[in-house]
């Protein structure tokens, strides 16, 4: 195998690691919907530390972002 | 009833003329993905190691950007005004809701730690925000010769990169004086690269590793200066190991085992500070790089009208990370002001 093919082919996998992030940002959209239901009023704080939390999740999913980034496009 | 008359509505026609506009052009100059690299191309040559990159230029702009809205508001409060006008005013309103927040998070240390909350989410913001412009990441040098840094004449081979390189060929067309790199037939050989002259500033990683640094290195000097030296002791816990030996003869040897625990729990605090830097920088670095990867693509895939959702996706990302690297500095910041010391467990 060319070192071409296996470039694309790593580029392709390592964006698997979305999964997580995309599970562990629907789990915090599903707590932060719950408790702004329970509790209208507090919505703005809510809303603000739901922010907060998704960019640590999607942070991870950056990660494997990055990596395959750089697989396909340095070295 | 009368009818309403819209003033301002723009007819619907100018719309389907832009996108005619638009097709004609694209048939004529169909467009050929721009030169991706990660490292950020140099333009100007300083000295044999030192370049003036396309993103120092991009960040400059920005500084001078921030500059300016910031003289606005000066200049309209030295005028007494309460109320303000324009872009002053505007970004001075987003201002005053990010200080609430602050408030609310910070408690009494809000006047030390909103600054530097605010000046990385103004600079982080119309960093983000000029990869919107037209021009920007396009308009550029063009490089048929400088494919990779001067490194690749160690390689020795300068004259097959574009075929090694799977580069889609490309056409060098003149217009008057300006020059279009479009795509050409299979058989024409083009290296292509263009250098853009401005190039989106939070897509070198060393921009925001600069602002990852910053953040987390300031955070640490407002945990000193609120707590003093007893900041430290998040770091470095002997507060049981002390409890230990000023009793005599080992009294409890619970204590030995907390003191152990605490001395962990400090070195896995340190990590937790670099993995800080590390996740700021690469946080910013890979959502803007991915988007402006993405504007590129669709943009050489379908040139008409397909970006624009993908603008849109932009626009909200560029937002919600200058956003969030804000707001994570000031958590930080907030919990650093907050005493560590585990000394006192029995004055409860």
């Amino acid at each position: 195998m060319e070192a071409e093919a296996g470039k694309l082919i790593g580029a392709g996998l390592a964006m698997l690691g979305a999964i997580g992030a995309g599970l562990g940002i629907g789990i915090l959209g599903s707590g932060a919907v719950q408790g702004i239901a329970r509790n209208p009023d507090a919505a703005p704080i809510i809303q603000t530390n739901m922010i907060l939390a998704v960019a640590f999740a999607e942070a991870i999913a950056i990660y494997c972002l990055v990596v395959s980034l750089l697989i396909l496009f340095v070295g | 009833m009368e009818q309403k008359t819209n003033k301002r509505r723009v007819n619907r026609y100018w719309f389907i003329l832009v996108l005619i506009l638009s097709g004609v052009a694209a048939s004529f100059f169909p467009p050929v993905r721009p030169w991706i690299q990660l490292a950020a191309e140099p333009l100007v040559k300083i000295t044999d190691n030192f370049y003036i990159t396309n993103t120092m230029v991009a960040s400059w702009i920005a500084y001078v950007i921030v500059l300016l809205i910031a003289w606005s508001i000066r200049k309209q409060l030295k005028a007494g005004k309460t109320v303000l006008d324009g872009v002053g005013g505007f970004f001075a309103f987003i201002l005053e809701a990010l200080y609430g927040v602050t408030e609310g998070t910070a408690g009494k240390h809000v006047r030390k730690i909103f600054p530097w909350f605010a000046a990385i989410f103004m600079i982080v913001l119309v960093v983000n925000w000029m990869e919107l412009i037209p021009g920007v990441d396009s308009i550029g040098q063009y490089r048929p010769d400088k494919l990779h840094y001067e490194s690749s004449e160690a390689h020795g081979e300068e004259g097959d990169h574009a075929k090694d390189e799977g580069h889609v060929a490309c056409d060098y067309r003149e217009v008057g004086p300006f020059a279009f790199l479009v795509r050409g037939d299979a058989d024409a050989d083009c290296a292509h690269a263009i250098y853009p002259f401005v190039r989106v500033a939070s897509t070198d990683l060393n921009f925001t590793l600069a602002i990852a640094l910053i953040s987390v290195v300031m955070t640490q000097v407002i945990g000193v200066q609120t707590l003093g030296k007893e900041y430290f002791v998040k770091f470095w816990n002997t507060g049981a190991f002390k409890k230990v030996l000023s009793k005599k003869g080992f009294g409890n040897p619970l204590d030995f085992i907390m003191g152990l625990i605490d001395i962990v729990v400090g070195i896995l605090e340190i990590v937790a500070e670099i993995s800080k830097i590390i996740s700021f920088a690469f946080r910013l670095f890979g959502n803007i790089f991915a988007g402006a990867i993405i504007l590129f693509v669709i943009g050489s895939l379908v040139p008409v009208f397909a970006q624009s959702p993908f603008y849109l996706l932009e626009l909200f990302v560029g937002l919600i990370q200058a956003f969030v690297f804000g707001m994570l500095t000031m958590v930080f910041m907030s919990l650093a002001t907050v005493s560590h010391a585990h000394g006192d467990e029995d004055h409860h």
